[in-house]
């Protein structure tokens, strides 16, 4: 019988192997075709079911609790804190699945992409594949996922997710609350559709950091557009008035001109303007 | 008035989206484009590859956009970025993105082709599913891109797909050199992609780009060489450490020890007027 039922699955190996792409098949997968967003009134917090910043209640050890509070202390004087966005640097993983701007998934058997409208697109493997040894780190990580059948009705249901292999600096919003500096994140993700309501995703969200004391888990949702699907252009360093010298930021005015961001900041070091004869 | 057509066709295409299901595309009716392209070994970054970058690109300008491009080579002579804005990560838009200074990825879908470069957020949608344009998109760097596949040999598969590309907004540029485009961004992108009959690895892209600055249509090909072995997608992040800064009008630069430096000889530092105000 065992021999049988190997002669079986290797014929079917043999079968798949010689099958031409096209016999991939598209039903096995969920639809996660369209546009989505984050639901009406849900802000860009990072723990949707809270307020951004202390109320977050962020399980941090508390040398990066310390560090939090410095980045709201700054952020109360009208700087920007930890918040690394202000030079358009890309938020990185996981802070990118806020979805400040709408994402777009493409599912395709070898690989989701998950593409943004202001980041690079994310791509989660899988074929199987083990994370490499070689890979330069990422502000968005690197992906593996899994599919699974959960409730056995021969069609995917569930994408399980994990990314390492990070760089920084990041954070998980806007006030800067913290990842580690190490970059040592672990990130696992539990996509799904709501079972009561197919044009809601979920993403189910454990982060592991050693900015943490414990695994942090919070759950996003992400809803389907359901008129119009307009994609847009969203670049950051277009226009952005920002301008960070050395450790201070600054801001343009509307007529071109460096300005201060905080009461007494002083100007920057013109120093190599002098030393040239400028 | 280019840019104005029903918008309708979007709207009941994107009805019916909600409602299918997950589509791959048929191999059989659809060419391979899989993997990661990349420009081929040798090959720089000037908008006509056979041709070297500045005045030898022989570019068909009107003497007025002559006069621009001359000024922009004169300026990065002297230190400066020139008509070239993509020093402050303002991305290269198109048709430049088609240069593919970074590797590109193409994902083919019935209803639209995705061509995904590994630079910032540059994704192109290729709309292939026969609407028309939109009258009410917000002009992209990207454009909005239409698309049709054509089976040339008549073969019963796809071996060409057309590609037109209208409502893009500016500043863009088609190289480094600040080889320009017309500012009233009215430019309008032909492109035909396809397999190298002899080469299945080799992607080539006739570009024909119609804009205001040029004097008729102009065709680059560009061809792109599929990596087959070990392919690693890097993240490119322009905004990532970018020293440039531009202040008013003029471009400075951040030195490593992070002080404002000039990028000219005899450049003069900004104005701290808004500096002395607040101390007052």
């Amino acid at each position: 019988m065992l021999k049988h039922n190997l002669l079986a699955a290797s014929l079917l190996a043999l079968a798949a192997a010689a099958a031409p792409a096209l016999a991939q098949d598209s039903s096995k997968y969920p639809d996660w075709s369209g546009q989505w967003k984050r639901p009406p009134g849900a802000g860009i917090q990072w723990d949707q079911t809270k307020r951004p910043g202390l109320d977050q209640q962020p399980p941090l050890t508390p040398e990066y609790q310390a560090i939090f509070d410095a980045s709201l202390a700054d952020q109360a004087k009208g700087g920007q804190g930890d918040n690394i966005r202000v030079t358009c640097s890309t938020n990185g993983m996981p802070r990118v699945m806020t979805v400040i701007r709408p994402i777009e998934f493409v599912v395709q058997p070898k690989m989701t992409y998950v593409i943004f409208e202001s980041y690079m697109p994310r791509r989660i493997y899988t074929d199987g594949r083990s994370f490499p040894t070689d890979q330069e780190p990422a502000m968005i990580g690197y992906s593996i996922g899994n599919w699974k059948d959960e409730d056995g009705d021969g069609r995917f249901d569930l994408l399980e997710v994990e990314t390492r292999n990070f760089k920084g600096p990041r954070n998980l919003e806007a006030t800067g609350l913290p990842l580690h500096r190490d970059n040592q994140t672990v990130v696992k993700e539990r996509f799904r559709l709501d079972k009561s309501a197919k044009d809601t995703l979920l993403n189910e969200i454990t982060v592991i950091d050693n900015a943490f004391t414990r695994p942090w888990t919070i759950t996003k949702k992400y809803i389907r557009e359901q008129g119009k699907v307009i994609w847009n252009e969203d670049e950051c360093g277009e226009n952005n008035n920002h301008v960070v010298i050395g450790k201070e930021n600054y801001f343009l005015s509307a007529d071109g001109l460096l300005m201060p961001t905080k009461k007494g900041q002083q100007p920057p070091d013109l120093r190599y303007f002098s030393q040239t004869g400028n | 008035m280019l840019f104005q057509r029903s918008a309708n066709t979007v709207a009941l295409a994107a009805a019916l989206c909600a409602a299918c299901t997950v589509a791959f595309a048929d191999d059989s009716k659809y060419p391979e484009w899989r993997g990661q392209w990349r420009r081929p070994p040798g090959i720089g970054i000037q908008w006509d590859p056979t041709k070297a970058l500045g005045p030898p690109q022989q570019a068909p300008l009107t003497p007025e956009y002559q006069k621009v491009f001359e000024a922009s080579m004169a300026d990065q002579r002297a230190g400066g970025q020139g008509g070239d804005p993509t020093y402050t990560c303002i991305p290269p838009g198109m048709p430049r993105a088609m240069t593919v200074v970074f590797p590109m990825d193409i994902i083919i879908l019935p209803e639209a082709t995705y061509i995904i470069i590994e630079y910032s957020n540059q994704v192109r949608r290729i709309y292939t599913d026969g609407r028309d344009w939109p009258k009410d998109a917000e002009p992209a760097f990207l454009g909005y891109s239409v698309g049709k596949w054509v089976d040339e040999d008549g073969d019963g598969k796809y071996d060409v797909l057309e590609v037109e590309t209208r409502g893009m907004k500016g500043p863009r540029s088609f190289d480094a050199s600040g080889l320009p485009l017309h500012v009233d961004n009215d430019t309008v992108v032909k492109e035909r992609i396809y397999l190298d009959k002899s080469n299945r690895d080799v992607l080539i892209d006739e570009v024909t780009t119609l804009d205001k600055a040029l004097t008729r249509p102009w065709t680059v090909t560009k061809k792109y060489v599929r990596e087959k072995k070990n392919v690693i997608w890097f993240e490119y992040n322009c905004t990532e450490n970018n020293r440039h800064v531009q202040i008013g009008k003029d471009n400075y630069y951040v030195s490593a020890d992070g002080f404002l430096m000039p990028v000219r000889k005899g450049q003069g530092p900004p104005d701290l007027k808004y500096f002395k105000d607040a101390q007052q």
